[in-house]
């Protein structure tokens, strides 16, 4: 019985300095969310976003723009919720432009730890289906994205699909699995000789049709 | 012998003699050996077998024994010494009957040799381990008759001279061959084959090489085979008259491998006269020839089989991609089913119905029938006309072995499902246009087809029969119901059809003539208020009318037209001279199927009741056309319909085709989940395997559909990748 005031009263007494730190925070972030958000809207729209690239000194078309959605799990392209605002910002430990600015490389080195990198490929492609009930992106907008999130770590592969994709006829639109089979793809396969390749395992057409046109290409050359 | 003086009756203590005596085995022994002369010399009449008996047994009983055996020996051999000499003596071709003769002769010498000492032959002998008195005559007379120097090599020539001689077709003593061969096998079978067997294969097989050789070079390969099976046939013989029995097997293998292994490949492939030749020339005999010769040696038959193959399948493939025979479709299968015929019964015939022949010959028609991808609808077709006109006055025996014909071929294709579809259609024309020769005939087949593939091949084809039936009764109940509100008008009948049993068809525009509109409605109106909830539509493009024409000179006609042919020539009743344009605007019907009705109307030789200016063979889109006042027929009723079932033209067989691919998919689907399902994980090439084995009654799927339909159900969540397992899939349930 006389125990629930005791509990009562250590949270107060042992984490009040704590929670004031926290709070603080928030407030900080709340208002660092503030100063961008459109406020009819309660979030921040693109041209918020646009606002806060450039005061980040990143192209709003900037791989790390994209990694800060992630940061935040994000749900619609070009709009950042209070509560996504406040999930990344908090896990970032940035509350102020000078603070999220300087742990932006952080976050790419966060990103590139192989146990992270591919959610956030899976992600960015989820990030970019926009419309509702929307399954698959079509081949440019794929195209754009695959450069943006692959195309430093696995440039020939990536420069060799694009031209692929924009080549053949036959599809219109990636669907998440061929999406996350071309990363299974970039990680296990040799490339360019793709010696270990094999289409009679469980790969995407799509991938055996690439694969074919890159053995053709390189025997006519 | 001593002879004892009669005196009283004293009876003496036995004295036997002693052994002590040494010249009592001298003198015993002198006595045998000169009966053993005396036997040799022909004089044996003058013994006592009795006493002779009894002083070799008491040789032996005394321990004389081991004195009397090489007594025996050293007799014997002094003798056939002497024998030996006479033989050696003896010319040419008495040197054999001598040996001969003399052999005879020294067996019987033996056997009384044997008789006088068998108490020797059964003590002395088995306690001391020598050899037995027959035994030691035959041992002798090989030593020195047969191992002779000078006799060794003379029996054998001369042996094997004979045999080459009558292997030349020279007449021979087989008698006199027998009783030294059989000489030689008493002496013991090391002798035999030593003395002749050996070298006999040896020369016999130096003689058959040379011989193919010869008859290779000179012979074309039947009568190569003839004279191979003739010398084979020989050597048994030979064998069975006057050489051991065992020998047979290896004086056939010499000549099997002599004459036919050595020699079949080249056989097999002579030009103008080898394998493939006899095949097409149906030369029974000499195909029956060559499998019983060439069965006797390793890889013949396989040679043949092989060979008939490769020779099936390209005659095969030529028959199915000449342009000339795919013209005409019946003709075309008609000449499937005689290459397999003729191919059955050299099998039959030749072949002694080898199980091993007829799969190769059923792979071999499976290959290359299904090289056309147009088989299925040829052999529809095939059937499409013996169901027709094919069968009249056919006994339902031979109506039977037909079916089983077509269903043989059937179950060659691959693309079972192709079939099923032509069939269908080529079905619904006969059965509308009531063309079937017999409904038992059609029952008949798809019972067998049901018996092949499983009841839901067929339930849709029933369904079209049962469809027929009961828009008998509906017609029966309507004209009951309704006729007499007919009166003059039109009399009509009508098929209701059940979409989904029957070949599924677009609806086309057509515009009725107005009498025929009125009565349409009629039936229409009665059908709907006898079935609730039910939807008809007219399918103009199946349907056929019998109408009466007058013509010039008040001829009359009945003509048998299609519905379409019905609009066009109904519009002459109120005009003439009408444009292709007016034509079509009045009747509405779809500018291909119009230009070939009129083409059959203006066109056609015999059937044009139509004239069409200008008159070329063609439709064109200018013309005009009249009725043709002058058409004469023969006859009364004139046929002019369309509605027949042919091959289809290019667009209408990528169509199809088109239609096939789409069917298939849901299939293909259907199967990866059932397997999906039961295995809950299974890796790509297995699901494969197992969708290609579970569609293979109804059609060979592509691998490559196969993955597509995979990766189709994988973004329909069915299915996933494995996360760790590159080449698994896991069941979602």
């Amino acid at each position: 019985m006389p125990r629930v005031s005791k509990r009562k009263s250590d949270p107060v007494k042992s984490s009040e300095p704590a929670t004031k730190k926290i709070t603080k925070e928030v407030e900080r972030i709340d208002s660092f969310f503030a100063s961008y958000a459109n406020t009819s809207l309660g979030m921040i729209d693109p041209e918020g976003v646009e606002k806060l690239c450039s005061d980040l000194s990143v192209e709003h078309t900037d791989v790390r723009v994209l990694m800060l959605a992630w940061k935040m799990n994000a749900k619609k392209q070009g709009y950042f919720t209070q509560d996504e605002w406040r999930t990344g910002l908090k896990s970032l430990h940035a509350d102020t432009l000078k603070k999220l600015k300087k742990q932006l490389p952080e976050l790419q080195k966060e990103v590139a730890m192989k146990e992270n990198f591919e959610d956030f490929y899976c992600f960015s492609f989820c990030y970019c289906l926009t419309e509702d009930k929307q399954k698959n992106l079509d081949i440019e907008t794929a195209c754009v994205l695959l450069n943006l999130v692959l195309g430093r770590a696995y440039n020939l592969q990536v420069d060799s699909f694009i031209e692929y994709l924009k080549f053949q006829k036959e599809y219109k639109v990636i669907n998440m699995d061929q999406w996350t089979n071309f990363y299974r793809f970039c990680q296990e396969i040799e490339f360019p000789d793709l010696k270990n390749y094999d289409d009679c395992l469980a790969w995407p057409i799509i991938l055996d049709n690439f694969v074919d046109w890159l053995r053709e290409k390189s025997t006519s050359a | 012998m001593s002879s004892q003086k009669k005196r009283n009756f004293q009876i003496e203590a036995f004295k036997h003699r002693v052994v002590v005596d040494p010249k009592y085995a001298e003198k015993t022994w002198k006595i045998l050996e000169h009966a053993i002369h005396e036997i040799y010399n022909h004089n044996a009449s003058g013994l006592s077998f009795e006493e002779l008996y009894r002083n070799a047994y008491n040789m032996v009983l005394h321990k004389f024994g081991e004195k009397l055996y090489s007594g025996l020996v050293s007799t014997m051999t002094s003798h056939l010494k002497e024998i030996a000499v006479s033989i050696e003596a003896s010319q040419g071709a008495l040197f054999l009957e001598e040996l001969d003769r003399k052999w005879t002769e020294h067996n019987k010498a033996l056997q009384m040799i044997r008789d006088i000492l068998m108490y020797m032959d059964r003590t002395f002998i088995p306690s001391t381990h020598k050899t037995p008195v027959h035994e030691l005559g035959l041992n002798l007379w090989r030593d020195n008759i047969v191992h002779s120097i000078k006799i060794q090599m003379r029996l054998k020539d001369r042996l094997l001279e004979l045999v080459q001689r009558e292997r030349g077709s020279e007449v021979i003593n087989r008698g006199l061959m027998r009783n030294v061969v059989k000489m030689l096998m008493d002496l013991g079978s090391l002798v035999y084959q030593e003395e002749f067997e050996k070298p006999f294969l040896v020369v016999s097989a130096d003689f058959y090489r040379g011989e193919s050789q010869q008859f290779i070079e000179s012979c074309d390969c039947g009568d190569y085979l003839k004279k191979a099976e003739k010398r084979l046939n020989e050597e048994i013989e030979r064998v069975s008259h006057y050489l051991d029995a065992r020998s047979e097997v290896k004086i056939t293998n010499v000549v099997e491998k002599e004459m036919i292994e050595s020699q079949m490949t080249r056989l097999v492939h002579m030009e103008n006269s080898g394998l493939v030749n006899m095949l097409m020339d149906d030369k029974y005999d000499d195909l029956g020839r060559m499998y019983h010769l060439f069965r006797r040696v390793p890889n013949g038959l396989s040679l043949i089989r092989d060979v008939m193959t490769t020779h099936i399948r390209e005659t095969g493939k030529q028959l199915v991609t000449d342009p000339e025979r795919l013209k005409d479709p019946v003709d075309f299968v008609q000449h499937l089913l005689d290459e397999k015929d003729k191919h059955d019964k050299i099998i039959h015939l030749s072949f002694n119905n080898d199980k091993m022949f007829q799969n190769s010959l059923n792979s071999s028609f499976e290959h290359f029938i299904n090289l056309n991808t147009r088989s299925p609808e040829f052999i529809s077709l095939f059937v499409d006309d013996k169901l027709r006109k094919g069968l009249k006055g056919v006994s339902e025996e031979d109506v039977e072995t037909i079916l089983d014909k077509v269903m043989m071929l059937f179950r060659y294709l691959q693309e079972k499902d192709v079939f099923e579809k032509y069939y269908k259609q080529h079905l619904a024309k006969r059965l509308l246009s009531n063309k079937s020769v017999s409904e038992d005939a059609e029952r008949s087949l798809i019972l067998k087809l049901k018996t092949e593939c499983g009841y839901q091949f067929t339930s849709k084809l029933e369904g079209m029969f049962t469809d027929m039936k009961t828009s008998d009764d509906t017609m029966q109940g309507f004209y009951a119901a309704v006729g007499h509100e007919l009166g003059d008008g039109p009399t009509l009948g009508v098929h209701v059809l059940t979409t989904g049993s029957w070949p599924t068809q677009l609806t086309t525009t057509c515009n009725l003539p107005p009498e025929i509109l009125t009565v349409c409605d009629k039936f229409k109106t009665y059908y709907l208020g006898t079935h609730n909830g039910r939807r008809l539509s007219w399918q103009t493009n199946m349907g056929s009318a019998d109408i009466k024409a007058t013509f010039n000179k008040g001829q009359k006609h009945e003509l048998n037209v299609s519905t379409y042919q019905m609009c066009v020539l109904m519009l002459f009743n109120n005009g003439d001279g009408l444009s292709y344009t007016e034509i079509e605007q009045a009747t509405g019907i779809p500018t291909v199927d119009l230009k070939r009705c009129l083409q059959s109307l203006a066109c056609a030789k015999g059937k044009n009741v139509l004239r069409k200016e200008p008159m070329s063979k063609d439709i064109g889109e200018d013309d005009t056309f009249f009725f043709n006042d002058k058409f004469t027929s023969k006859f009364y009723k004139v046929k002019i319909g369309t509605v027949v079932a042919q091959k289809e033209s290019e667009p209408e067989k990528q169509e199809t085709r088109q239609r096939v691919e789409e069917d298939r998919k849901p299939q293909i689907e259907a199967a990866i989940v059932r397997i999906m399902k039961a295995r809950r994980v299974l890796d790509h090439n297995n699901i494969v395997a197992e969708v290609t084995k579970q569609l293979q009654s109804r059609f060979l799927p592509n691998p490559v559909v196969i993955k597509k339909r995979i990766e189709s159900l994988i973004e329909r969540e069915f299915l996933e990748r494995d996360k760790d397992d590159r080449k698994l899939y896991r069941y979602l349930a």
